[in-house]
This record gives structure tokens, sequence and C-alpha cells, in this order.
């Protein structure tokens, strides 16, 4: 998965790139407008990540520039938390947009969300350790065990499944159970994630569902 | 071109002027010209008066020459007024026939211009009877007009220089009592002028003014008013952000650096990043729901609205709240429907912001009404339980920015006191209010969006 940075500021830059080698993407990072265009034109990218504030030649311009040419996705980063950057941004061809500030794990998941686009494969049956889960009849297993879920404890269950091993932020959780998407403050994930566990983990020994303070859950066998 | 209003108000007066005296030129002129037509009228009646019994006595040929010496003394020697007597019979004539006046003439007032003088006359004929040898005659007098049309053009000309220069001063007098009477005015301006952000609570003084502009100044101070009211608020609620990024931030000097003060293992790194990474969501989170408030205040409106039925919408918040509430033993009941535009992920984020202010000030086992009921052009939306009373003068702050009832800051970070002042911004942005009320133990609070 080959990914383009274009992001004038040194830390963000720096972090993004080494946090997305990290998820395993190759990285390519331009400090400038100018580059960002050449390298988005001359190589072929899986995704790129186009900040709007940049020297030279802003965001905006690189990606019209870019459209004209080819169809790479796009996520816009905005610092200017304006609608018309928005809109601008979407009517220019962005994919997808990120106001800073924004969380990494949230554009990882949008990452995903683009390059995954397409090849959606269904699949019936999950496994993480001896936990299974099938998704069509909607239950759920440890051990052979049933575990006797609710609707919303089982669509918790499914989406940190599906995404097994990764970490998933509480907004993203809430968005995907429960299609809601506003920071709120209710800790409703946090409830929801403690009452699934109390079924999920706390008979058996092994512990699959893991707290990453600060950032969010994730399911994995460890 | 703008113009001001003494100059304004002056170039009226003259128009004013204009007319006025324009008016009373035309009909002074005609009054005068009437005047001198009857004079002139009196004076030529008077004179065949005065010879008309010499004619009618006189029949015969041999003393027609008394009447001719009659006539010929009665000719002043500027030869304004002239007499003529015309007949069929040559012997009873008087003046030049040349003029054409025949027997046919009738008699009455009538204009003529002598041969050759090209002076203006008017004429006043009458028949005379014939007596004795003398057939019928009649006699004509003739007055010069030209004194009297002198007089007309003199009047005219001295009533149109009269009423020009006295344009000119109403003009002038308009303009200086304009200024004189637009003083208040400048001193208001004057005053206005002086009023600045460092001395907030300066209002005009309305005692001096007259009662057209003390109306205006009272306006204007209650412009002040509001203005001071949300300046103080835009201070206090930049004092306020100050204060709530400030815990967090302490914390995330303090903590990191007593984290590198010392050698650490691994695990208590990565134990105060992740206490790092909980105050900086935490910043995160006021910071976007400042950006969110400061996009509604700039009049940011709800785009993406779809028409829903509001109770369904709220069914979905409560679901998503579903553990919260049995977790705190509490139950909504949602009371009413309606369907009306909104934009679904903002209606939600404000019911959910009503719904756990609800929760927070409800007992265990407590019922939490949701109501949708028609309210004005709009619908209301209001959260209800049973709680502490609310002073009434507290009820309208309680939208504002990081207002606490207990004006202790609680440091938990599940709340940062925005909560319902992003319900008043949803509101705003749906074309609604707010509106909240305490009585008998009920403590509403809710919005409206147009419907």
């Amino acid at each position: 998965m080959k990914l383009l940075i274009v992001e004038d500021e040194p830390k963000t830059s720096a972090y993004l790139h080494r946090g997305l080698v990290e998820q395993g993407y190759a990285v390519d990072v331009a400090q400038n407008g100018i580059d960002g265009r050449h390298l988005a034109l001359e190589f072929d990218y899986d995704v790129i990540v186009l900040d709007v504030m940049l020297p030279g030649l802003d965001g905006l311009a690189v990606l019209r520039e870019l459209r004209q040419r080819k169809q790479t996705p796009v996520i816009m980063l905005t610092a200017r938390d304006r609608i018309d950057d928005r809109v601008l941004g979407l009517q220019a061809g962005a994919d997808d947009y990120l106001v800073k500030p924004f969380s990494f794990l949230e554009l990882v998941a949008r990452l995903q969300a683009l390059t995954r686009r397409g090849r959606n494969t269904p699949v019936a049956q999950l496994r993480v350790g001896d936990l299974e889960i099938d998704l069509f009849a909607r239950k759920a297993w440890r051990d052979g065990q049933r575990l006797e879920l609710t609707a919303k404890e089982f669509a918790l269950l499914a989406a940190l499944a599906r995404r097994q091993g990764e970490i998933l932020s509480k907004t993203v959780i809430a968005e995907l159970v429960w299609d809601v998407n506003f920071d709120s403050d209710a800790n409703v994930v946090e409830a929801a994630v403690k009452r699934l566990r109390a079924k999920l983990d706390d008979p058996f020994p092994q512990k699959l569902l893991h707290t990453i303070r600060g950032m969010g859950y994730v399911l994995e066998a460890r | 071109m703008k113009l001001s209003i003494s100059r304004r108000l002056a170039l009226m007066f003259a128009a004013t002027g204009f007319l006025v005296f324009t008016l009373l030129g035309v009909v002074l002129h005609g009054i005068l010209d009437r005047e001198l037509l009857r004079s002139q009228r009196a004076e030529l009646k008077a004179r065949v008066d005065l010879y008309t019994p010499l004619i009618q006595k006189n029949g015969d040929p041999a003393r027609w020459h008394l009447v001719q010496s009659k006539l010929d003394a009665a000719i002043p020697g500027d030869g304004r007024a002239r007499y003529w007597i015309v007949g069929d019979d040559p012997r009873f004539r008087y003046g030049e026939t040349t003029q054409g006046f025949g027997a046919a003439q009738g008699d009455g007032y009538g204009e003529l211009e002598l041969n050759g003088s090209g002076k203006p006359f008017r004429t006043l004929s009458r028949s005379i009877g014939a007596t004795g040898e003398r057939p019928a005659v009649r006699l004509v007098a003739a007055l010069d007009q030209t004194p009297y049309r002198e007089t007309l053009r003199v009047f005219t000309i001295a009533l149109a220089g009269v009423s020009l220069a006295a344009m000119l001063l109403v003009a002038l007098l308009g303009h200086w009592i304009a200024r004189f009477g637009l003083r208040p005015l400048e001193r208001l301006s004057d005053e206005a002028r002086a009023l600045s952000p460092s001395k907030l609570a300066q209002r005009l003084h309305q005692s001096t003014l007259p009662p057209e502009l003390s109306e205006l100044a009272t306006a204007f101070n209650g412009a002040l008013d509001r203005l001071e009211s949300a300046y103080q608020q835009l201070e206090g609620f930049n004092a306020d952000v100050a204060h709530e990024l400030r815990t967090p931030l302490t914390n995330l000097i303090g903590q990191t650096q007593v984290a590198l003060s010392r050698e650490r293992g691994a695990g208590d790194l990565e134990e105060v990043l992740q206490s790092n990474l909980e105050e900086l969501e935490r910043l995160r989170a006021i910071i976007n729901d400042m950006l969110f408030l400061a996009r509604a205040d700039q009049g940011l409106r709800a785009s993406n609205r779809v028409e829903v039925s509001l109770a369904q919408e709220i069914g979905r918040t409560v679901d998503y709240l579903e553990v919260l509430l049995e977790d705190a033993g509490v139950q909504v009941r949602v009371e009413g429907d309606a369907r009306a535009l909104v934009e679904k992920s903002l209606f939600g984020r404000a019911v959910t912001n009503l719904l756990i202010n609800a929760v927070q000030h409800s007992e265990r086992g407590a019922e939490i009404v949701a109501e949708i009921a028609p309210r004005g052009d709009g619908i209301l939306v209001a959260v209800h339980n049973h709680g502490t009373p609310i002073p009434d003068e507290q009820l309208p702050r309680l939208f504002d920015r990081f207002y606490r009832l207990d004006s202790a800051r609680s440091g938990s970070s599940s709340n940062h006191g925005l909560g319902l002042a992003i319900v008043r911004a949803i509101a705003t942005m749906h074309g609604g209010q707010v509106v909240a009320t305490s009585e008998r133990g009920v403590n509403r609070f809710g919005f409206t969006v147009a419907a």
C-alpha cells in the first residue's frame, strides 16, 4: 500500500510518516505543494493525504491539477473548520476530509475505508482466539459456550471482530455500532464495552477485549 | 451625492420661499393689472360723461365749432387723451377720421393703436342720438396706456427682485436655523465619538436632548447595553476557555516533566503517554466544541436537513444512550410526535446533550419525559426531569458556554460545560430557540426547530 503525505508542518509529517510506516504503508512525504504535485502526478499512490494550507501551491490547487489526470483517492487535512473549505475540497474531488485537530486513529480508519472500498468480501464467520462469531445467525461462542448477548452487544463485538487487532477509537465505535457521528459527552462506548466485557471476558481466563488507554479498544488474542 | 441635513433644509426653505413668492407675485401682478384697467376705464368714462351732454344738445352745424373748441381744449399737451366724433354727416365730426371708426363700431371699451405714434390707447365709444340737423354720432375718447404699462413693468421688476432677494434670505436663514436646530445632534455625535471599549459602561446623556433625539439615544443606549453584555460574556468566555484549557495543560506539562526528570522504565513512560493522551483528547474535545459553537455564531445553518419523525429520531438517541440510562436506573418516555426538517446528526447531538443533562440531575428510578409538541410556528422538543428547582434568573443563562449552576467547576472530563451551549447552537442552526423552565419540581430544557 503506497501512500503520499503532503504536509508542511514538520512535526505533523514526521509523526504521520512514522505512524503510517508502522501500520504497514510505504510512505512518501512532500513538504510543499509543488513537490506534492510532482510526486502525485509522477507516481501511483493508493491514497494521498493532502493538507489544505501549503506553501508554494495550496492543497486545493494540487487536488484540482491531480484530478485532471488521476483519480487517486485523496484525504484533505484542514485546520479551518469552515464549511466552505469542506465544500471546496469535496467539489475539487477530495474523497474525504479531516479537520485538525484530528486523531491519528481516525486517519488510519479513514485510510482503511478508502483503500478497502470496492473489495468488500462478505464474511460469515469470524474467529478471534477461542471466540467464534457467526455474523449471519448473529451468535457468538467462546470455547464452544454460547454467549448470551443483546443485539447491541453483538453489534459491538462484531465491529471489533471485523477489525481484530486494530485499535478502534470510541468515536469510530459509536459510528459503527450506533451510527452516531458526533462527539458527545456521553460515555456510552465505555459503558457498553464494560457490559460486553462482563459476558465476553470475565468468565474466561484469556482476555480478548483490551483497553488502550486514551485511544480506544482492540479485540485480539494476545 | 449626500447632502447634509442643514443644507437639505436650506434648499427646502428656498424652494418653499420660491413657491410662496412666485404665487404672491402672480397674484399682486394680477391685482395691479386689474386696478390699472379699472382706473383707466373710470377716467375714460368720466371724460365721455363730461362731453356727452354738450354734444347731445348741439344739433346746429353753425354752433358745432363750440364742441370742437371744447374738445380741443380738453386734449392735454402731452396728447395722452384724444377725442373723436364720428358720424354720417361730415359737418358734425371731430378729429382725424383716418382711424376708421365707422358708425358700425359698437359702443363700449376697446383698444387702438394710433397711426404713426405707435402708442397703445384704450378707448370708450358711446353713441349719441340725433338732434336737430345732426344725425346720430359716436363720441370716442382714447387714453394713452403707456404710463400705466410702465407702472406695471416697474412694479413687476421690483417684485421679482424683492422676491429673489427674499428667497436667498430665506435659504440663508433656513441654513442657519437648521444648523442651530441640529446642534443637539452634533453634541450627540460628539458623545458617541467619545465612546470606547475601555469605557464600556458609558452611555449617552438623554436629559439634555430634545424628545426626538432622546428616543434615538435610548435605542442607541439599548444597543450599547446589549453590546456591553455580549462583550462581557465574550471576555468571560475567553477567561473560561483559558481556564478549561489550563487544567489539562497543567497536567500535561507537569506529568511529562515528572516523567522525564528520572530514568524511567518503558512501562512508566507508556503510562505517562497514555495519561497525556487522555488530557489531549480532552483538549481536542473542547476545541472541537468551541469551533462548532463558533461556526454557529458565524451564522452557519444546518444544510443537510431532511424531513423525519422527531419521535423516531429521539428513539434512536435513547437507543444509543440505553446502556447509560440503564446504569443510571432511569427510564425515558417519548411523548408526542411531529415531522420536521432537521439535520439528523445535529438533532441527535442536541437530544443526547439534553438527555445526559437530565440523567445527571435525576435520581435512580426516575422517569425522564421527552416531549414533542407544536409551539408557535415551530416544534418544541423538551426533556423534563424531576430535580432541584432552578431560580428564574439563572434559567436563561444555563445555555451560556461554561455556565454551571454550582459555580464550583467540576473537573470531570466527561462534561466541560458546553453541552447546553451546543444545544442552543443547534437550535439556532435550525432557526429555533432554546427553552428552559423550572416549575413544581420539574425542570424542563428544550429547543425549537422550524417546522
